[in-house]
Order: C-alpha cells, then structure tokens, then sequence
C-alpha cells in the first residue's frame, strides 16, 4: 500500500568539488524512508479515500472542517479520514467562554472561526475540505467560513497527485517540483 | 461417405440444442449478498485495521495533571461567565458584531486546560510519540515557548531550513532548583540507518530554564532535509531530570559534522534512563529541502548533495497473451518491452537530428499541418503525429 511506506530513491547528482577535508558523510543508503505520515499528503501523493462513487459525495479527503451546532455552544473540528478528529475548538472550552459574551452568538461563531484558524495554522494543517453549504449568505455559518478563509485557512484540498503511466498521453506538473521553486 | 454423413448428422443435433432458449438469470448470484447482509466497505476495512486491546495498547510516560479543586474552579468560571452575561460593554460589542477576543489569552489559557490533551492528539496524528517512543506517550505538561529568531515552533508549523539556521530561543516556567534536558531530534532523514533519528541539538543538566548555563552534550545544527523527501519532523522534547545525569557517554567535543556521530534513538536514550527523567514538554516543526541547502551540503557537511525521487508503485500491466484480439500490435507489444529500451530509442532518434554546433531547429508551429510524404501505414501515421504534438512516452525523455 502506498500509504504506509514513503520510499524514496536516491539519484545521481554529481558536481565537481574541491574537498578540503574528508568525511564519510558520502556513504548514504540508496533509499530513504520518511516516516512522517502527513508528509505524503503534504506533496499531494498520499492516499485519498476513493470508490464511494455511489454514495453521496464528501468522502474523499485528507482533513476535512466539521461544524457541530448544539442548543448551549458551537463546536468546530478538523477531522483526518484515518485519525477522526485532529484539531478542535469550541465554545464550550474555558478558553473561548472566559471571553465571550454568549457561546451560541454571531461573535461566538466568528471568534470560534478565529481560533480554529489559529490552531490550524500552529499545527500545520492549512488545506482543509469543507462541505458546508451556509443557507444564509449573511447568517453564523457564512461569517463563520468567512473568518476562517480571512485568518488563513484554505477551504479546498487539492486533487491527490497519481504518478503517469508511462504510455498516458501527457505528463502532469510534479506539484513538489512547483513548490520548491 | 458414411463418415461425411454421421458429421451431417451430429452437425444438425448440435444446431437443435443450440437452438434452445434457456433463461438463466445470473445477475442475482452475481450481485453478491443482498444490502443488510452483505458487509459493507468500512465493515471490511474495521475487520482489517482491527486492533487487540490487550497488546495494542499505549503507556503515559509523562507527568499526572495538578490537583485542583474542582468546585473551586468551577465556582470561579461561573462567577466569570455570570459577570460576562451582566457587562454591558460586552453585550454591546456582541450585539453590534465586534467582538473580537484576544488570541493569546485563549492561546495561554488552553495550554492551561485542554491544550496538552489536544497536543497529545495531534502528536499522534503526526507520528510523534510511535516514532520516538515506541508504545508510550505523555501529555506535554510544561508548555514550551521556542522562537528561531522571529518564528515560533509550534505543533507541526513549517519553518523553512534558512530560517532555523541558528539555534532557537527556549523558555518554560520552571524554579531555579530543577534540572533539564533538551533534545531536537529528527526521525524522518537518516541517510544510512532506517528507523533511526538525528540528534540536532541537546543540553543536559539545564538549572532552570536557563539553556545557557546548561551543558551542551550536542553542538545545534540546522535542519537539513534532502531534496525529493519531503517535510520532516523536527522534535523538541523537554524532559524533567530528578537529579544530575552524567552525560559524558554521549558527548563528543566539536561541532559533530560527521553525520554518523548524530545517529540517535529517543526510545534507546529513555530506556536507559527513565527512572530519572520525565518527559514533560513537546514542540515540534515541519521542514522541506530549499536552495540554499545545497551549499550547506557542500561547504558545511563536505558532501555530495543527495537527490532523492519518490518511488512510485509501478502501474499494473496484466499479464501477455499468446493471441491478444483486437488489441494494437504496437501499443499492446510496448507494453512488455523493457521500458528503460523504449526510451533508448526515443532519445535516439531525437539525437540524430541534433547538431552539435547548430541551434536546433525552431518548433513547428502547427505539427500536424506538415504532410507526410509517400505511403505510411495509419500505425506509423498516429505515431509521428504522437511524436510531433509530445503526446505519449515521447514525455519521457522530454
């Protein structure tokens, strides 16, 4: 399964250098294995659920927003296809109450948006799916898109990246290639 | 003649049964089980990730969370919520859609309650504690504040290579009297063992929060990730010590520029000591390769600079076929040809037309508008047609 190992082949790269000293630093394994598991879907190659084509969309992602609207208090998360809920906020937290006047208000929604946008940017998850559909234009959940976007987050994930077989007739950009430019 | 006839013969009985119609309705058998019975998709990936609570399970290693009096807490966060509900400057901020609550406040005040359980979570998502410590964890209970020069470390946020180059501020509440242990390691590039981390950066015996008077067991040393691999991991963990740890195994004069100096295991580290310390806090980053890593191999490390490419599955061909029908003899056969051959001749064949000396012809501005002289197959037609638009494995070697 491509998921779980992350390979890398190491290449040929020569360049013409005067050595001053000697070290053994040359002597490298042909493969790498990077155990991070959010770095494939960082450089786009990392699984993506797919096959549920006959069933409502909103399956096939990586991280995706979730708003979960109560009586008493918002809460909002983001979840992980594989690991449930990664990051989360609510109104309900001491954090956000000590300061808010009321935790099911316009304010709450916009705050809660805040630090949400806050929490995603500290643990480097800035591309997020979301499938909320604000019936109101002007309404909570439109402000509370709004102030997510406003503070840096990305609402829409990019396509998982498929390596070309060799007879396809053209050759997609290596989005790793575009990002390290 | 007799032969001729008994095959006329069998010849018109085989037509009669043929002639048969017999309804066979496959579709139900093909179909598999009827919905309700039959599992569904998650049901069969639940039944493969399914996990063994006796053996699958997790160990806190760390800190137990302050005792606090509960109704104490509760007591006060009601009165604050009751005068909150009564201010009516906020109410009016409320109302008049203005209320905007102060970040860090909320920052600090988390890491006072949830954050640790929140941190933990994501630590987990991210690998951390499987990587380091095997089939242990711990709540970061010391909130650690690392800055590289204007960037702070946080829970996975990427800092670029150039920007870490030097070695971070570090702060964490603590009493003079305690000792520390600071270590960053990398678990995601060793260069020649799998399974292993390089240890950036290390100080022992910290008396207080105080790094300077630490000692430093391992010089800093900026993140290198190599090209092609991607983000790695960089792990600040911040252990208490119960008293004064000798070190000096593990220290080596010297800025340690021998990679293989740096070859590190956190789990091997903490076994060996975990009766005297505790791991407390966590911060971690995320770096990629950059330009200006280049140099860094060559004038700092004395090393070729390694290029690394991901190693994609190979796609699924099936198997060949003695008597393929209907498929394109061309296309059907490359398929089984050694790759690495086709593209041979595709390079080839664009190197007979390259002069050594002479700019190379100017590309045709509409391909396919050139005539193909004298009779050329359809086959041999596409091809060149294939060719002069770059569609196809012609992209490999362009």
């Amino acid at each position: 399964m491509l998921k779980s190992t992350n390979l890398f082949k190491h290449e040929y790269y020569n360049i013409k250098l005067l050595r001053r000293n000697v070290s053994n630093n040359d002597a490298i394994s042909p493969i790498l294995t990077n155990r991070n598991p959010r770095n494939l879907e960082k450089l786009r190659i990392g699984y993506k659920p797919d096959g549920y084509h006959l069933e409502n969309t909103g399956r096939s992602f990586w991280h995706k927003l979730k708003l979960t609207i109560s009586g008493r208090y918002i809460s909002a998360s983001i979840q992980h296809f594989e690991n449930g809920k990664v990051i989360r906020a609510s109104s309900n937290e001491w954090a956000l109450r000590k300061q808010l006047y009321s935790s099911t208000d316009y304010s709450a929604y916009t705050n809660l948006a805040r630090v949400l946008a806050q929490r995603c940017l500290q643990m480097g998850i800035i591309e997020v799916r979301s499938d909320i559909e604000p019936t109101n234009p002007d309404g909570k959940i439109a402000a509370f898109l709004k102030t997510l976007v406003e503070n840096g987050v990305t609402l829409t994930e990019p396509p998982q990246f498929k390596a070309p077989r060799p007879w396809d007739l053209t050759r997609e950009e290596k989005p790793w290639e575009v990002s390290t430019q | 003649m007799a032969v001729s006839l008994q095959k006329l013969c069998l010849l018109n009985n085989f037509n009669r049964i043929t002639n048969i119609y017999v309804s066979t309705r496959y579709g139900h058998h093909l179909r598999g089980k009827p919905p309700g019975v039959a599992r569904t998709l998650q049901d069969r990936f639940d039944e493969l990730n399914k996990t063994n609570p006796e053996i699958d399970f997790k160990v806190d290693i760390g800190y137990p969370p302050l005792r606090q009096s509960r109704s104490e807490l509760l007591k006060q966060r009601i009165q604050t919520t009751k005068a909150n509900r009564n201010s009516p400057e906020l109410e009016k901020l409320a109302r008049t859609r203005k209320l905007n609550i102060d970040l860090d406040d909320v920052h600090k005040e988390w890491l006072r309650t949830e954050g640790p359980h929140h941190i933990k979570v994501l630590a987990d998502h991210y690998g951390v504690y499987q990587h380091l410590f095997g089939d242990a964890f711990f709540l970061p209970r010391v909130p650690l504040k690392i800055t590289y020069d204007y960037l702070p470390v946080y829970y996975g946020n990427t800092i670029a290579p150039s920007e870490a180059k030097n070695k971070p501020m570090v702060s964490y509440e603590s009493d003079h009297k305690s000792l520390w242990t600071l270590i960053l390691t990398n678990p995601d590039g060793h260069l020649t063992k799998q399974n292993s981390e390089y240890v950036h950066w290390f100080i022992g015996n910290i008396p207080g929060n105080d790094l300077e008077k630490g000692e430093t067991i391992i010089e800093y040393l900026q993140p290198f990730p190599p090209k092609g691999t991607g983000y790695h991991r960089f792990i600040f963990v911040l252990y208490k010590q119960d008293k004064k740890i000798d070190f000096t195994p593990l220290k080596k004069e010297g800025k340690r520029l021998n990679l293989e100096d740096r070859t590190f295991s956190t789990l091997d580290f903490y076994r060996d000591r975990q009766d005297f310390i505790t791991p407390a806090g966590l911060g971690f980053f995320q770096s990629n390769w950059e330009k200006s890593l280049t140099e860094f191999y060559h004038n700092v490390l004395n090393m070729k600079e390694p290029i690394f490419e991901y190693d994609f599955p190979p796609p699924y061909i099936r198997p060949q076929e003695w008597f393929p029908l209907r498929k394109p003899f061309n296309t059907y056969m490359d398929k089984y040809r050694d790759p690495k051959q086709i593209n041979k001749e595709f390079l080839l064949k664009k190197l007979k037309n390259v002069h050594p000396f002479k700019a190379p012809p100017p590309p045709l501005k509409y391909p396919n508008a050139h005539y193909i002289n004298g009779y050329v197959p359809s086959w041999l037609k596409l091809e060149i047609r294939k060719e002069r638009m770059k569609w196809g494995r012609i992209n490999e070697i362009e």
